[in-house]
């Protein structure tokens, strides 16, 4: 990503055209994404008699919150203008401690999952006090407190192993009056960002990530506000481990590594622009299950195997261009 | 702005979920899809998942299971193969298996890239009926069976020749693959048995990471820091970047190296021949995925594992030959012709694969 050369971000015109321009900006991104969703979920249907029997989709929302929920953190720290490239090691982390703690017994698992939560929190806590205290780029800094992340998790976890009590792996699968423990699962992480979005730490997030000194000149606490964010995603990694603990019913200490781009591929799908600020996690949580299903797609599909990882890209790619379409626009008539 | 952005987004993702609750809700008094379950006549569906696709052992570990599929398809037996494929981690593996549940196969053939982390989607396929059978690499699942060699075996094999060659007292170093991998600790438990009751001094254990130029680098490390070697054990992937540092370091003549049954060692082996040169190579096949699928096809018409042939939820394919010295001219022109990276290899007939059932 470069950053916008320094005449393109205007100094806050308040202007109603400028204001409505980016108004519509937003809506035809928010459009965008629903119109991907729509368009896989189609071609997922047709491609997949059984798309609508209960396994099927039990198992796919199973599959959807590992990534619904890493990506609502990274696009908290997005929206503050960072990147979080620490979140995949972050979940493993999380989900190794977890899994020691728990041990296979029921009663261990609040306080396992309250260790877990811990972990994402110190996590998050420790990143942004590198990003912010040592004015680090959030990139390279987030980066290199990654192999911290994952390092810890061999320690915890050197091998394989270890395991969740079978009513937790199995709940996870199960419906309440036909809605997929999964489903519900997702539906509340998008409760917890809508609430969180009427705090008003979530107002100081967008401010920073739309202009710092703008914010800072309004009295935003810029430094915490950071720090903050980076805390909040390592809560959503947590959140994230504990799905994937439930997906998987064992530890291994590689398992979150991977999610991390395609965090941030579910972000920018969702439509909220890496330059921080502008978009919201609802539209990445889209992201994260359009990501999901383009999978799906490939695979019902009969792609030979070994085309498989290059059709899985070039939809990504694609996803990704039409989600930058109206971005472009706006840039146009600027 | 953002407000009345974000009710739009309400306003969709509403109408979206909506519309997907709806057609769950309707969709859950429908078929329920899966003719799995064993005993049942055929053809079957038998689907493969594959999570690493990196080497030429995994190349053809799927081309071998693809030909065994053909031949039972022109039977009737089987009618469908889906293969899975593609580099991926514990999660993708989870997808994986997920859309091969989806897909209605009899049965699933997994190389897993986690010894545990499977067993939750495992369980999910077995309480569908599908047979689940794990090649390569064991998993802890109960209701998987694992189609594999025995690698402490494996390992004693090689561990045994090289001991006999250095003699008591002899000293030598070890490149293991990766520390704390399963198939690793394995291997290295049986082998350093092996090492100390043959009396054989283990100066010291590095890593190798299975991988050639890891292996070189590491050997010639370890042949600088110590001058007076009888040998190195290592295991497959690295005993050609060992044979070059060894040979860099003009000591092939006085360092045993236990080497591998691929191509690329080979070669280099043949040519050392003419100085006297002797080595080993204990086949770890490829083609026990093809073993596994006559396991499967075995499993889905409803035969049952013979008791003794079955160790815990572990069924032992055998090694199927080892190369040495005495017999590489029988094994050497066969393969001579493949690429470096080609792993000798071999499987059980279908009449073999018969008699571990009852």
């Amino acid at each position: 990503m470069n950053p916008a050369p320094p005449g393109t971000r205007e100094p806050a015109p308040a202007t109603l055209a400028h204001w409505w321009g980016r108004l519509r900006d937003i809506q035809v991104s928010g459009t965008a994404t629903v119109a991907m969703l729509v368009v896989v979920i189609a071609v997922n249907v047709a491609l997949q008699p059984n798309f609508f029997d209960q396994y099927a989709l039990t198992s796919n929302f199973a599959t959807f919150v590992p990534l619904v929920a890493i990506a609502v953190g990274q696009t908290i720290v997005v929206l503050s203008g960072g990147i979080d490239l620490s979140l995949g090691a972050q979940v493993t982390l999380a989900s190794v401690v977890t899994v020691q703690l728990t041990d296979g017994e029921l009663g261990n698992l609040p306080l396992a999952l309250t260790a877990g939560l811990g972990v994402g929190v110190a996590c998050g806590l420790f990143n942004g006090l590198v990003v912010v205290v040592a004015r680090l780029q959030p990139i390279v800094a987030t980066f290199a407190t990654s192999f911290v992340f994952s390092g810890l998790a061999l320690v915890v976890l050197p091998r394989p192993g270890g395991t969740m009590p079978s009513e937790f792996t199995s709940g996870y699968r199960d419906s309440v009056l036909g809605v997929p423990v999964a489903l519900l699962a997702i539906l509340a992480i998008a409760a917890g960002w809508l609430l969180l979005r009427r705090h008003r730490v979530t107002r100081h997030i967008y401010a920073v990530g739309g202009n710092a000194e703008a914010a800072f000149a309004s009295l935003v606490p810029v430094a915490r506000t950071r720090i903050t964010a980076y805390v909040i995603a390592g809560m959503f990694a947590s959140v994230s481990a504990f799905a994937i603990l439930a997906n998987t019913g064992a530890g291994d200490p590689f398992i979150g590594n991977e999610l991390t781009l395609t965090s941030v591929a579910a972000v920018v799908i969702g439509g909220t622009a890496l330059r921080g600020g502008r978009g919201g996690a609802i539209g990445s949580i889209l992201g994260a299950i359009i990501l999901a299903l383009v999978s799906n797609i490939v695979f019902f599909a009969d792609v030979p195997s070994t085309y498989r990882q290059l059709a899985n890209g070039l939809v990504v790619i694609l996803a990704l261009a039409l989600a930058g379409i109206p971005a472009l626009q706006k840039r146009r008539s600027a | 702005m953002i407000g009345s952005a974000n009710r739009r987004w309400r306003a969709a993702v509403l109408l979206t979920a909506t519309g997907l609750l709806l057609a769950a809700c309707g969709g859950d008094d429908g078929s329920n899809g899966g003719n799995g379950g064993s005993g049942g006549d055929g053809p079957f569906t038998i689907g493969l998942s594959n999570g690493f696709v990196g080497s030429e052992w995994r190349t053809q570990m799927v081309d071998g299971v693809t030909e065994a599929f053909e031949e039972y398809q022109d039977e009737g037996v089987l009618d469908q193969l889906v293969v899975e494929s593609a580099d991926t981690d514990v999660n993708g593996q989870i997808q994986q298996i997920r859309n091969l549940i989806n897909r209605d196969v009899d049965a699933i053939i997994v190389n897993p890239n986690s010894e545990t982390a499977l067993d939750a989607v495992f369980q999910e396929a077995t309480d569908r009926g599908i047979v689940v059978v794990a090649v390569d690499q064991a998993v802890t699942s109960p209701g998987v069976t694992n189609v594999v060699i025995d690698q402490a075996e494996w390992a004693r094999i090689s561990a045994e020749w090289l001991a006999d060659q250095v003699g008591s007292d002899g000293r030598i170093v070890v490149v293991n693959g990766i520390s704390g991998h399963p198939a690793n600790e394995m291997r290295w438990g049986a082998a350093e048995e092996v090492f100390e009751q043959a009396g054989v001094e283990v100066l010291t254990v590095a890593d190798g990471g299975w991988d050639q130029a890891t292996g070189q680098q590491v050997m010639s490390n370890l042949l600088a820091t110590y001058p007076d070697l009888d040998g190195v054990w290592t295991q497959d992937g690295m005993a050609e970047g060992i044979f070059r540092a060894v040979q860099a370091a003009d000591k092939l003549d006085e360092i045993v190296i236990s080497g591998e049954a691929r191509v690329g060692y080979m070669r280099l082996w043949n040519d050392a021949r003419d100085n006297g040169f002797s080595s080993i190579g204990v086949v770890n096949p490829p083609g026990g995925a093809v073993s596994a699928v006559h396991m499967v096809v075995n499993l889905l018409q409803g035969n049952e594992f013979a008791a003794d042939r079955v160790d815990g939820n572990t069924v032992h394919v055998p090694i199927p030959f080892t190369v040495d010295t005495n017999n590489f001219d029988e094994y050497w022109p066969d393969v001579e012709n493949e690429t470096d990276a080609y792993v000798l290899d071999g499987s059980l007939t279908k009449d073999e694969a018969a008699e571990y059932f009852d």
